[in-house]
């Protein structure tokens, strides 16, 4: 136990020292559960989540890094890959491909890629993929937009 | 005041010249010094692309994260580096957890296979 708090202290440190214009917030939800964090990740250039902030909650198990911490969307998210009312994300490395040399923050920032690369094989969101599967871009791209002015918009 | 001052300097003749600063006592008499004890340091690093083990995020040279924690309350002698064959390292206790979930280097995803491992 005192073993993982020290990791993910020094992850802090890193994520504090290097921020990155993906991840706009990076860290424990709170002061008391060192295992609970919270991301901000904003939505990629060139996709119609531009523009918006999307709120993740990590959890982060006790055998970690061994295991993968659980990331999910609080914001609601229209995508393929990710499930629209449980935030549940569809991502290999947070599942059979994960690596123990992975960080929260690489972590976040492969949900990033994701975000800009959806994988419309293996839905989460059928409409979402549907629409890609079917070739309809153009609809696939204001059906994101619409989801990401309504729910991730931060308000402003 | 003075005669406090001049109890401190060594084999002088404050009776002659109470006056007499403490400084000009010492010009006259130099204190002799005698190294007692040398004691040099070295610092090493292993020659190699990896200084820290990508699984607990510690120096390779240190102990593992758990072991580290646990020092002196049980023995770290096993706590050793690890190689694999595809040249990566990382602490034998570390790569040995990570193992048993998958058999993969955490860093290229490639098999693991063990090529070497030792003391520090």
């Amino acid at each position: 136990m005192a073993s993982i708090n020290k990791r993910l202290l020094k992850e802090l440190a890193d994520a504090r020292r290097e921020p990155s214009a993906e991840l706009v917030a990076l860290g424990p939800a709170s002061d008391a559960d060192l295992l609970r964090w919270r991301a901000v990740l904003r939505g990629p250039r060139d996709t119609p989540y531009a523009g918006g902030l999307f709120e993740l909650r990590i959890d982060v198990p006790k055998q970690y890094p061994i295991q993968p911490p659980a990331l999910s969307f609080v914001t609601p998210v229209c995508h393929p890959n990710v499930h629209f009312e449980t935030g549940e994300i569809c991502l290999d490395i947070l599942k059979t491909q994960w690596s123990p040399a992975w960080t929260l923050a690489s972590t976040c920032l492969a949900v990033h890629v994701l975000l800009a690369d959806p994988e419309p094989s293996s839905p989460l969101n059928c409409d979402a993929a549907n629409l890609l599967r079917c070739g309809d871009a153009l609809g696939y791209r204001s059906l994101v937009s619409l989801y990401t002015r309504m729910h991730a918009s931060g308000g402003g | 005041m003075a005669e406090t001052m001049e109890v401190d300097t060594p084999q002088g003749t404050p009776q002659d010249k109470p006056q007499d600063k403490p400084k000009a006592a010492a010009k006259g008499k130099r204190t002799r010094m005698e190294i007692k004890k040398w004691t040099s340091v070295a610092l090493w690093a292993w020659d190699m692309d990896t200084d820290v083990c990508a699984i607990c995020r510690n120096n390779n040279m240190e102990l593992c994260l758990e072991c580290q924690a646990e020092q002196g309350t049980k023995d770290t002698a096993d706590c050793t580096l690890a190689w694999g064959s595809c040249n990566h390292a990382f602490h034998f206790h570390c790569i040995s957890r990570w193992l048993k979930s998958r058999n993969s280097c955490p860093l290229d995803n490639s098999e693991w296979v063990w090529q070497n491992y030792g003391r520090r």
